[in-house]
């Protein structure tokens, strides 16, 4: 499999010049099979840049098809969907998975997104792709050689559904958690399961526990380290940057809790997603 | 990163009085001067919003004042039949797209609906009026005026002889449909508001997102090339035209081009700038 990160901040974009090195897109990670199967994974403004990169293959000629797995309907993984020129081109094909809201399922919620007071596209029936939303459940399925797995991942004080995202090939795995909170111990215990002995669990990661903020509704540094120690992956990506949080300050967080880990002698290797970086395994 | 990757924010200072045009990403990074800045931030801010598409309101629930209960903000936009512009805002900030609500923001928010045709003052010493714009779904333009000079802000508009936008969306069959003798008075009359609009400014930020090659390709999404922008600043005898509204894709090195080719084009007595993030403009007495 293929990893390849074209957004990593939470919230909103931040292209400002402090924040280039680790990119200041919104959330979007694609995932190719050996057999050339693509999954994107959330497409915030990095799925901007994504589509771009699509265009020298099929679906820059209309014959490309791809899976994306949308963890929850927030600006920040949805709204890069209808930017890129390949989403209008006509014959190629999008399987959107996502959950269904209060407001009513996937489809409707990018219908209103791209209604004409907020888009010219003037709602889904004019993007030029075939589309196809459907309502993620917990049923594993296969996208060629690949296995998805979703796990829900809401409080009941949360008020948007959050899925999580597991794709297996052969003996490799990664695993996709974003914009959740461990409200309790049941949660922790879920996480690490899904997580077990995955190569690769990216983990929003926007504040760390001491951290005073507004924002109670993400997981802290330290619950993404805690999950991926219990799962015993063997890399975690901190992911879903905060948009006050710099390159520098990124890298000084790094080397605090890769100090801490290497102080254990924790096996675990400690990244934070990079905008571009492409990993393979 | 010379010239930013931000959306559409335009900050106008007047005296105490503190005037926002648009509120695209870069209204994040205003929100965090103000909050950065020793004092305190004003106590009203005029958000004047030119449309709703999402590169001109994104950046609202990140501007930190929203969250200050010292702070009243006064939005404007246009008025539509349906939805209104505080439920338009209101929808996009609220489940399932975000987890807030505007009856749970701590600032004091006010709504006023306008005509294109409506002039409004704030205080008693700036004027502003508003004009439509040609953009899908509609559009408006505004004039800032004041003692410290006439600002004219147009981030979104296509040119005025090929497509009339309005409330229905274009269907584009690769080539511009022939134009009715009414929609033919009807931009011709647009074109003159706008003209009048930006009649004797000081600056006029505008439109210049496409080339004149990709304009031809992409008349039906409602925007202009440096050339069209350079029409009406001539006509309205401006005296520095803002290029503004870059296409995504154009590049710093594209952008020092297009800057470099138009400043020899400007009429003597006119400037005209690539606009770019930070930029600073006062009026030299």
């Amino acid at each position: 499999m293929d990893i390849q990160f074209w957004g990593v901040r939470g919230y909103v974009p931040t292209p400002s010049p402090e924040y280039l090195r680790y990119g200041g897109n919104t959330c979007c990670t694609s995932v190719t099979g050996s057999r050339g199967e693509l999954i994107v994974i959330d497409a915030g403004t990095g799925f901007c840049q994504f589509g771009d990169a699509l265009l020298e293959g099929p679906f820059g000629r209309g014959e490309g098809e791809m899976i994306a797995l949308i963890s929850q309907t927030h600006w920040d993984h949805i709204l890069g969907l209808p930017f890129p020129a390949v989403v209008h081109v006509p014959g190629n094909h999008l399987t959107i998975y996502g959950p269904d809201s209060t407001r009513g399922s996937l489809g409707i919620i990018y219908d209103g997104v791209l209604s004409p007071v907020y888009s010219p596209v003037y709602g889904l029936a004019n993007i030029g792709a075939t589309h196809d939303f459907r309502s993620i459940t917990s049923e594993p399925f296969s996208v060629g050689g690949l296995t998805v797995q979703a796990l829900p991942c809401s409080h009941q004080d949360d008020t948007s559904s959050i899925w999580s995202y597991r794709i297996d090939e052969g003996d490799s795995s990664i695993v996709y958690f974003a914009d959740m909170r461990y409200a309790n111990a049941q949660m922790f215990n879920d996480a690490a399961d899904f997580a077990r002995g995955a190569d690769m669990l990216i983990h929003s990661a926007p504040y760390t526990r001491a951290e005073s903020m507004r924002d109670s509704a993400h997981s802290r540094v330290e619950d993404a380290i805690e999950v991926a120690l219990r799962a015993e992956v063997r890399q975690l990506f901190l992911f879903h940057h905060a948009p006050s949080r710099t390159d520098d300050q990124l890298d000084e967080l790094l080397a605090h809790y890769r100090a801490e880990l290497a102080a254990q002698q924790s096996p675990l290797i400690l990244e934070a997603a990079q905008e571009g970086v492409k990993i393979s395994f | 990163m010379r010239y930013g990757g931000n959306t559409a924010c335009v900050e106008v200072r007047v005296g105490e009085t503190c005037i926002v045009l648009d509120a695209g990403t870069g209204l994040r990074l205003l929100g965090n001067a103000m909050a950065q800045s020793d004092a305190p931030p004003p106590e009203r801010i005029h958000l004047l919003i030119t449309h709703t598409h999402w590169d001109h309101i994104i950046g609202f629930p990140f501007f930190e004042p929203i969250y200050d209960s010292r702070v009243s903000i006064s939005i404007y936009g246009l008025r539509r039949t349906q939805p209104s512009l505080r439920a338009t805002l209101a929808n996009a900030v609220s489940d399932p797209l975000l987890p807030i609500s505007l009856e749970s923001l701590n600032a004091n928010l006010a709504f006023h609906e306008i005509n294109h045709t409506m002039c409004f003052s704030i205080g008693d010493h700036i004027h502003v009026s508003a004009a439509q714009v040609n953009h899908p779904y509609r559009a408006l333009g505004y004039r800032v005026e004041s003692s410290d000079g006439i600002l004219v802000f147009i981030p979104d508009t296509g040119p005025f002889h090929t497509i009339l936008f309005s409330d229905e969306r274009v269907v584009w069959t690769g080539k511009p449909a022939p134009l009715s003798v009414e929609e033919q008075r009807a931009l011709a009359r647009m074109r003159e508001a706008i003209v009048k609009l930006c009649a004797g400014a000081d600056w006029i930020i505008y439109d210049s997102q496409f080339t004149p090659e990709q304009y031809l390709r992409f008349p039906h999404w409602g925007h202009s090339t440096p050339d069209q922008a350079l029409d009406i600043a001539r006509e309205a005898g401006v005296r520095e035209l803002l290029l503004f509204h870059h296409d995504p894709h154009r590049t710093d090195a594209e952008l020092d081009l297009i800057g470099r080719r138009y400043a020899q084009q400007a009429p003597p007595g006119m400037r005209v700038c690539v606009a770019y993030e930070g930029m600073e403009l006062r009026r030299e007495h």
